[in-house]
């Protein structure tokens, strides 16, 4: 058995059973949770991780980011008369080539992109696009048709399909609440935000005072701070295979199993970067401490909220792409000082780019086609993809940039040729692989 | 009309199932006097409350008139700075920072007082429908402080949702739509002739009333003008009808054509069939389960338009028929952050514990009250748990089922504060657990009791097992013992399916 975790699993099932934990309730899910374990064995498994296994980190800008602003094509008229307000003058920009720069926010982006490891594709999106939040999401994150619905995530379904009965950290959402990008028919993968309280306790005593000391979240401390907050998350909705009783009884299971190896990980394992002090620079940094402890996770996904930037664009977007950016320089500083750049490509998605107009507010309204971002020390550097015309007549009825590029094309390149899986199967059916490794 | 349960199948347990879906559950008592009513009596006891008034104190800032004069001075300060050059720009913008802090203090700490007597509103009120309909309200008009930035107006919408928990769909949809809350939340006030901003629009049709796909990129631009004018007055701290700001020629909204203002695109969605079945669909979603069989749906929409979008017949429905008491439906809902939180409160029979702990334990499990992560609010069943909120959910067991002291009670002793002692021990006293195994006499028939007190769903026998190996002596288990067994159920996968 290549599959060292399972025995992980066991030997926890056994200790527990015999020692009666106190919060156990392990016991007595232990045959049926064994039995669907035992089923799982079968069917292809994929290495572990370990130390050398390579990483996807999946980061996603909700609420919709404004792709135009953030990849400049600063040389375009069009450009200018779509933004008379919230055009960026050349100092507001970081100019990679004579037609497109970066917001000057960006300065990381930079930094990966003269180093040859920033891949940048223009106009990703999908046919039909949808302007809702939600649905366009469940889009994404599903990665169906516009028409048509699906309940489990493309990472839940490469789950299902590539690392059955692996170690349920295979997958690790930083944040609250389980993305429906890692939804599958028999859920893996584990979802903590603050090592420190994902434990659980063995006793009582002093777990009271430990709630009475953590404070509730404190409101945004910014009050310049734009409309942008309607969307501060989208996880969309979990779906699995599992009856309730089943998915609570595997969860429990899988949070029991992981949580001593979480904290003893986090605790261990220091990082050097300088990490914004920010819900995104605590999550990046989270991300790299994991890295760096060696888990034998293949894929990691976080999200920054605040992209719907219906008013007052400009000082929102300019704190928000400043904040991903230095997470990510941060980021990067400490995979390259943990030896693991090598092994980690990053890619941020949002779930709509914003219309190609400006609205009355200064902002920008829900659009569709927008760049996407990957990096890493093995993608190509430079661009892929066709960049969409600005023109009216280039546009859709709608006013938005078409896409050039189906997003499914960009995970079929990050499954077959990143994570070395068999895209078509996942995906559901052969979308050519976006050749950015 | 939908299949009713018959009278003779009516019993015990499906009271119990009652209370914990019209309700937050409650202790062996409260569900055997609704067991003795007989169906009817038992929903309509639910559902009526409207005939007797819910006292309860609310908090002492909600008549503060100064709150309005606090927040214009901050925003005059912003704009005076923003036009100040030079060192009077950074002595005012110190200034502005300093009472921005304050504001935000003051704020933060209303939040917590209001998150803490809502629920524990919820856990003590002799009305947990309407507490619960509120709660299923909040998240289908999810709106959050984070953008509100005011605790009051937060409230004010909080008692709309109150006042029209089960009464008209359409009165709902007018009130909410003129809710200052909402119209800040979802930029309406910034929505002028001009300018029309299509945020309130487009949700009210698709995450309100209609849902995506039943309106088209058009309705929502031709509704975002009707809806012009339709704004909010800091001054007066109201809703505000502007004219200057409206639109008044002509739209077509979802096929109505003509000078439309706010209140005829309310009607224009009312007249399309699918916003009858929209929202009971919703309701059945909250109430009932994942997927309503069509003809359930349709059947209700029917009810809900023939009684003009009056909401009790429906709910009245709902909790009447066979498919509610359904072995499908029974015990099959993950509980909510707010249903675990009070329902176990009112189970244990323990005060709930302090504002800040309520606030940690709500965002710990993901469900922070005031403060939905988005404007589709919380998207329940399985999205509640997960590996992170598992591990909370037995943390706080622990907390609730011991109480904040150890038994011994030796880190308060360490206290100085005695007053903050006896404050704290007031409201952390762990479950009076021994009250009730005081008349079982074996392990078999103590566990069967506190399984028909907390769990909605039985436990396995390799848990039985468990509970008898480990505490199952000779005798019936001492009183930190029983505390354990509680704690052991309470941190049961079962427990959080009701």
């Amino acid at each position: 058995m290549r599959n060292p975790t399972f025995y992980t699993r066991r030997t926890f099932l056994k200790r527990a059973a015999l020692g009666g934990a106190l919060c156990s309730s392990v016991p007595s899910f232990l045959s049926s949770t064994f039995r669907a374990m035992a089923a799982d064995q079968r069917g292809p498994l994929q290495v572990e991780t370990g130390s050398n296994g390579r990483i996807f980190v999946l980061l996603q800008l909700a609420g919709g980011n404004d792709g135009l602003n953030t990849l400049v094509p600063f040389d375009n008229d069009h450009y200018h008369r779509a933004r008379p307000s919230l055009r960026l003058k050349k100092s507001q920009l970081i100019e990679l080539n004579p037609e497109f720069a970066l917001h000057n926010a960006l300065s990381g982006f930079k930094e990966l992109y003269d180093a040859g490891n920033l891949s940048i594709i223009h106009g990703v999106g999908y046919p039909n696009p949808n302007r809702s939040h939600f649905r366009s999401t469940e889009i994404w994150h599903t990665a169906c048709d516009a028409n048509k619905v699906e309940k489990y995530g493309w990472l839940g379904r490469y789950f299902d399909h590539s690392c059955k009965g692996s170690d349920p950290t295979v997958g690790i959402n930083i944040g609250r609440q389980t993305p429906q990008v890692f939804a599958a028919k028999n859920p893996l993968g584990i979802s903590l935000d603050n090592p420190e309280n994902y434990k659980i306790r063995k006793n009582h005593q002093g777990a009271g005072e430990k709630v009475m000391s953590m404070n509730g979240e404190m409101l945004s401390d910014d009050n310049d701070s734009p409309e942008g907050e309607t969307i501060s998350a989208i996880g969309g909705s979990s779906k699995s295979g599992l009856a309730p009783l089943d998915f609570l009884e595997r969860t429990t299971l899988d949070a029991q199993v992981s949580s001593e190896k979480i904290l003893a990980v986090t605790r261990k394992t220091r990082v050097e970067g300088n990490y914004p002090n920010s819900s995104l620079g605590r999550s990046m940094k989270l991300a790299a401490q994991l890295i760096g402890g060696n888990l034998p996770t293949r894929v990691y996904y976080l999200s920054q909220g605040g992209y719907d930037t219906h008013t007052n664009q400009p000082g929102a977007h300019q704190r928000l792409l400043s904040d991903l950016s230095g997470s990510i320089q941060a980021f990067v500083q400490d995979m390259k000082a943990q030896k693991n750049f090598e092994r980690v490509v990053l890619m941020t998605f949002s779930e709509f780019g914003r219309r190609t107009a400006e609205n009355a507010n200064t902002g920008t309204d829900h659009g569709a086609a927008a760049p996407l971002f990957i990096l890493g020390s093995k993608v190509k550097g430079g661009f892929l993809g066709k960049p969409p015309g600005l023109a009216p007549a280039d546009l859709t009825p709608g006013g938005d940039l078409k896409y050039g590029v189906d997003f499914r094309s960009v995970y079929a390149g990050i499954l077959d040729r990143w994570l070395e899986v068999p895209s078509a199967p996942i995906l559901g059916r052969k979308f050519e692989p976006l050749n950015f490794i | 009309m939908l299949t009713p349960l018959t009278k003779s199948e009516w019993n015990y347990s499906k009271a119990a199932h009652l209370l914990n879906r019209a309700g937050f559950g409650g202790k062996p008592e409260e569900i055997r006097t609704l067991a003795d009513l007989g169906l009817e009596s038992a929903v309509s006891s639910l559902l009526d409350f409207e005939k007797s008034k819910h006292q309860a104190d609310a908090m002492a800032w909600i008549d503060d008139t100064g709150r309005l004069d606090r927040l214009e001075a901050l925003k005059k300060m912003g704009q005076e700075a923003r036009k100040a050059q030079g060192e009077a720009k950074s002595t005012l913008e110190m200034k502005r920072r300093e009472l921005q802090r304050e504001v935000q203090k003051e704020q933060q700490k209303h939040l917590l007082e209001m998150r803490h007597h809502w629920v524990n509103r919820m856990a003590t009120t002799t009305h947990p429908l309407q507490e619960k309909l509120t709660l299923f309200w909040h998240g289908h008009f999810a709106t959050s402080i984070q953008k509100v930035k005011d605790a009051y107006s937060m409230w004010r919408q909080n008692e709309v949702f109150r006042k029209h928990a089960a009464g008209n769909w359409r009165h709902m949809l007018l009130a909410v739509s003129r809710d200052p809350a909402m119209l800040i939340w979802l930029d309406q006030n910034q929505s002028r002739k001009q300018h029309p901003n299509e945020n309130f629009a487009r949700e009210l049709m698709e995450l309100f009333t209609l849902g995506e796909g039943n309106y088209t990129e058009q309705d929502v631009t031709e509704a975002a003008r009707a809806l012009t004018g339709w704004t909010y007055s800091r001054t007066r701290d109201q809703f505000e009808y502007r004219s200057l700001m409206h639109d008044q020629g002509s739209k077509t909204v979802l096929g109505r054509t003509g000078m439309l203002n706010g209140g005829d695109v309310v009607e224009a969605i009312l007249t399309k069939p699918q916003a009858a079945k929209f929202i009971c669909q919703k309701l059945w979603l909250f109430f009932v389960d994942e997927e309503p069989e069509s003809v359930v749906v349709e059947n209700l929409a029917g009810q809900f338009r023939r009684s003009n979008f009056e909401l009790r017949p429906v709910l009245s429905s709902i909790f009447s028929c066979q498919k509610f008491y359904d072995p499908s439906v029974m015990g099959k809902q993950i509980k909510s952050p707010a249903q675990w939180l009070v329902g176990s409160v009112k189970m244990l029979e323990i005060p709930l514990p302090q504002p800040a702990s309520v606030s940690t334990m709500l965002k710990s499990l993901g469900q922070e009250l005031f403060m939905p992560p988005n404007v589709k609010g919380w998207d329940g069943g399985l999205s509640w748990i997960n590996t992170n909120t598992m591990v909370h959910r037995m943390n706080f067991v622990a907390t609730l089922v011991h109480g904040s002291i150890n038994p011994e009670g030796q880190e308060m002793t360490k206290r100085r504060d005695a007053r903050r002692q006896d404050r704290e021990t007031r409201r952390s006293k762990p479950a009076p657990v021994a009250g009730w195994a005081r008349s079982e006499k074996s392990i078999d028939g103590l566990i069967a009791s506190f399984e028909k007190r907390f769990l909605a769903v039985p436990l396995r026998q390799e848990q039985k097992a468990t509970l008898k190996q480990t505490w199952g002596g000779k005798s019936i288990p001492d009183e930190k013992q029983l505390r354990g067994i509680v704690q052991f159920l309470l941190a049961a996968p079962q427990y959080q399916l009701c």
